[in-house]
């Protein structure tokens, strides 16, 4: 069964749209700065989403989370590239989203108060119980088909759109809103930050000087339809996804599998998922976070399926690591990019890594192919892999 | 300008979510209250119902929150865990369910690296730890924080730990869900399974009940404080007595000869896919709050079960509820209700009994109404 992407979605600190992201990558444009949204002692440089009305932690006059926020602005973009309004009533339409912040009641005052004095406001726990990523946005789409928020960390997005895939193939529903949203908070920052991988200066990803990786936030949204339901819409789409493949590496809770075979088997089942032969893909949208063990994990195992002349990028040194959201937006990303015929740069990329047998590609670069991969990897060991396809 | 879809597609598109085809269930591992593994299941639905523990309010010690906790001696299983020693409680009670499971399901699996998928279902996540990381940040600063409390409070810590214990590296998805957790995960996991993706689906869930989590039920919920969730009372204003623990079944398409019964889940269910069953579980918890909807579930001609008052109060109570139906008819055992108020005069289960049991639905309403049911069959 064909699945047809029909809309796409995507907001960050390079673009308010995947129009503005396009642009900024085309000017190799990376807006990080300094945190402004709350305040930290930590130095480390991220990529905020300073876009009105998306400029608070907390959108107050809703009592929304900013991941929401986040993710309503993408939806409401890729709902406008397929033609649809945003009321799915009377339609099974699932929604599968991922995210990490949004999952978790991590709010630092109420925690405070209630430590202190054994009492407090219930508003950021009923900020949190209307907050579920799917959930919510199923709401307000009036979708009456399944909606479950993905969590697994860094793949979310991804795998998220993975389990779109099988719902649709599976007719569990027959149009799914698919990505992952995250907005940058305190918690996830210091957590990076005891970890030893979030970098003082800007990040560089598959770069032999990489020093980590620098946080960020946003929102990245497919519109997925099975082939029969966009053909009674009257309409096509020359996008398609076309296969998925997740595999665990069953290994540590925060390091990947050295010898990269976790991610080897995503990218393999992904492929065998869409038919298709590695030589059939004409790049990689990598995960490329610029830490030292992802970096080198991805190399080795994008050089084991495709060989030492694949092109690949990460896009993470325009958007930093947007965690829940990556694998949505980098899937948009993907997409946009088929759809382009081109490629942008790797920022961040100056001196390859003899411990990485492949490099990135160092300038914005056209491609002529029909099938593109774009690669997870997370904490816990969970890998993702998700093939699109241009007809 | 976008288009709004024409009524053409709206009207094609009203089946309900359900298909004919179901899973079968090869073993379960449970984690609860009373204990651990199916046999504690079976000896706490032969005893009834047992008084929660009472937790003192942290700002009034004259104030006591019942709960349902899973006791630490349940969970002290040096062998498994000497390998996750680091791991929180969270993440120790859904290994040690998702291990049970698959010791329950006697199927050697050689090649269990890839055969199996792992879909773990949670409504709140590893609070607990969450918290724990926040005090951290409110102790110590945002530079003096611990990485081992950070990296256990993502809620797929302990899905990876299930993944690194049973050595399983097929596909791994934790997700998080308030109105239908397991519905969810056994719709996945049906799904991955007639695509091909793995052989065998360890499909499950966890919920942990913290101090934190506690005061927050007490503030959002109306909390028994006899200790007794009484399920056939369809009250506007239920009560309910927070719970904790894990549930996972070994699900496949394979026919085992272990298996306790064929599986089938739908969500938003209508009265056309609540078939005629020989038992009807109503999964009322307390936690709706507003329960009268469930009194046009129940048919007075059909046996009623209701265990919610033995396992607590969850927003993945239905797993709990699947095990106990599924143990009913592997055992073609009725159990008595614990708690059986029966001011509807619907023909509960008042005795443990031996009975022919071909097919149970257990039947969930959620805070939007809606009716979400999993449907066993022998």
């Amino acid at each position: 069964m064909k699945i047809f992407i029909t809309g796409i979605g995507g907001i960050s600190a390079a673009g308010r749209n995947i129009t503005e992201h396009l642009k900024s990558f085309r000017l190799m444009k990376r807006n990080a700065g300094t945190v402004s949204l709350f305040d930290t002692s930590l130095p480390y440089p991220v990529f905020e989403v300073k876009s009105p009305p998306i400029n608070k932690q907390i959108n107050k006059q809703k009592n929304e989370m900013r991941t929401l926020s986040l993710a309503m602005s993408a939806l409401k973009e890729a709902l406008q590239d397929a033609g649809l309004q945003k009321d799915f009533s009377g339609i099974k339409a699932g929604v599968c989203l991922g995210t990490s912040v949004a999952s978790q009641l991590n709010d630092i005052d109420f925690y405070r108060t209630y430590r202190n004095t054994g009492a407090a406001d219930m508003a950021p726990v009923d900020r949190f119980l209307k907050g579920n990523l799917a959930e919510a946005v199923a709401k307000s789409m009036k979708a009456s088909g399944p909606s479950v928020t993905v969590v697994n960390a860094c793949s979310s997005g991804a795998d998220a759109i993975g389990v779109a895939l099988s719902w649709l193939r599976n007719s569990v529903c027959e149009i799914a809103i698919a990505g992952g949203a995250d907005e940058l908070n305190r918690v996830p920052l210091c957590g990076f930050g005891a970890l030893g991988i979030l970098s003082e200066s800007l990040c560089r990803p598959f770069d032999k000087n990489r020093s980590g990786l620098n946080l960020g936030e946003g929102a990245g949204i497919l519109i997925l339809e099975t082939e029969k339901f966009l053909r009674l819409r009257g309409k096509k789409s020359a996008l398609r996804l076309a296969g998925y493949g997740a595999a665990a590496d069953a290994y540590h809770l925060t390091a990947p599998r050295p010898d990269g075979s976790g991610l080897e088997a995503a990218l393999r089942e992904s492929l065998a998922d869409a038919n298709i032969t590695p030589q059939d893909v004409c790049f990689v949208n990598a995960h490329g976070t610029a830490t030292h063990d992802n970096d080198k994990v991805e190399g080795i195992a994008l050089e084991k399926v495709f060989g030492p002349k694949i092109k690949f990028l990460s896009t993470k040194g325009y958007t930093g690591h947007t965690l829940g959201a990556a694998g949505g937006l980098e899937a948009a990303f993907t997409a946009s990019a088929l759809r382009e015929c081109w490629i942008p740069a790797s920022a961040g990329f100056i001196q390859q890594d003899e411990n990485i047998p492949v490099r990135p590609i160092r300038e914005q670069t056209q491609i002529n192919g029909s099938f593109a991969v774009s690669t997870s990897l997370a904490f816990g060991g969970n890998n993702a892999s998700i093939v699109i396809a241009k007809d | 300008m976008p288009l709004s879809l024409s009524p053409k597609i709206k009207a094609t598109n009203r089946e309900p979510f359900f298909k004919a085809y179901y899973m079968n269930i090869a073993g379960i591992g449970i984690i609860f209250t009373r204990g651990r593994g199916i046999d504690s299941l079976g000896i706490a639905l032969r005893q009834g119902w047992v008084a929660p523990s009472q937790t003192k309010s942290l700002n009034d010690q004259n104030v006591f929150y019942p709960a349902y906790r899973v006791k630490k001696e349940t969970i002290n299983d040096i062998t498994i865990l000497k390998k996750i020693r680091r791991a929180d409680r969270f993440s120790k009670i859904a290994v040690l369910a998702a291990w049970d499971a698959v010791v329950d399901s006697g199927i050697q699996i050689n090649d269990k690296e890839s055969t199996i998928g792992i879909i773990l279902a949670t409504a709140f996540g590893p609070h607990v730890t969450t918290f724990r990381f926040l005090d951290d940040i409110i102790d110590y600063g945002d530079g003096s924080v611990s990485p081992t409390t950070f990296s256990h409070s993502v809620h797929n810590a302990a899905a990876s730990y299930i993944s690194s214990l049973l050595n399983i590296r097929g596909p791994t998805v934790t997700i998080t869900q308030f109105s239908s957790p397991i519905h969810q995960a056994l719709i996945l996991a049906k799904a991955w399974l007639e695509e091909g993706r793995c052989k065998y689906v360890l499909t499950g869930c966890v919920d942990e009940c913290g101090n934190v989590m506690e005061y927050i039920c007490n503030q959002k919920l109306r909390i028994a404080n006899n200790g007794k969730i009484r399920p056939f009372n369809f009250s506007a204003l239920s009560s309910s007595v927070p719970g904790e623990g894990s549930v996972f079944f070994l699900t496949t398409l394979e026919n085992c000869q272990n298996k306790y019964c064929k599986i089938i889940p739908a969500f938003q269910a209508n009265r056309d896919t609540i078939k005629k069953s020989d038992i009807y579980i109503i999964e009322a918890d307390g936690m709706a709050g507003d329960e009268t909807s469930y009194q046009n579930t129940a048919p007075v001609d059909v046996s009623i079960g209701g265990y919610a008052p033995i396992f607590g109060s969850m927003k993945i109570i239905s797993a709990f509820h699947c095990a106990a139906g599924a143990l009913m008819i592997k055992k073609q055992i009725k159990y008595a209700c614990p708690v059986q108020e029966n001011p509807y005069c619907l023909n509960v289960i008042t005795k443990t009994e031996s009975s022919k049991i071909e097919q149970i639905c257990c039947i969930r309403k959620n805070c939007a109404n809606e009716t979400n049911i999993i449907r066993l069959m022998r």
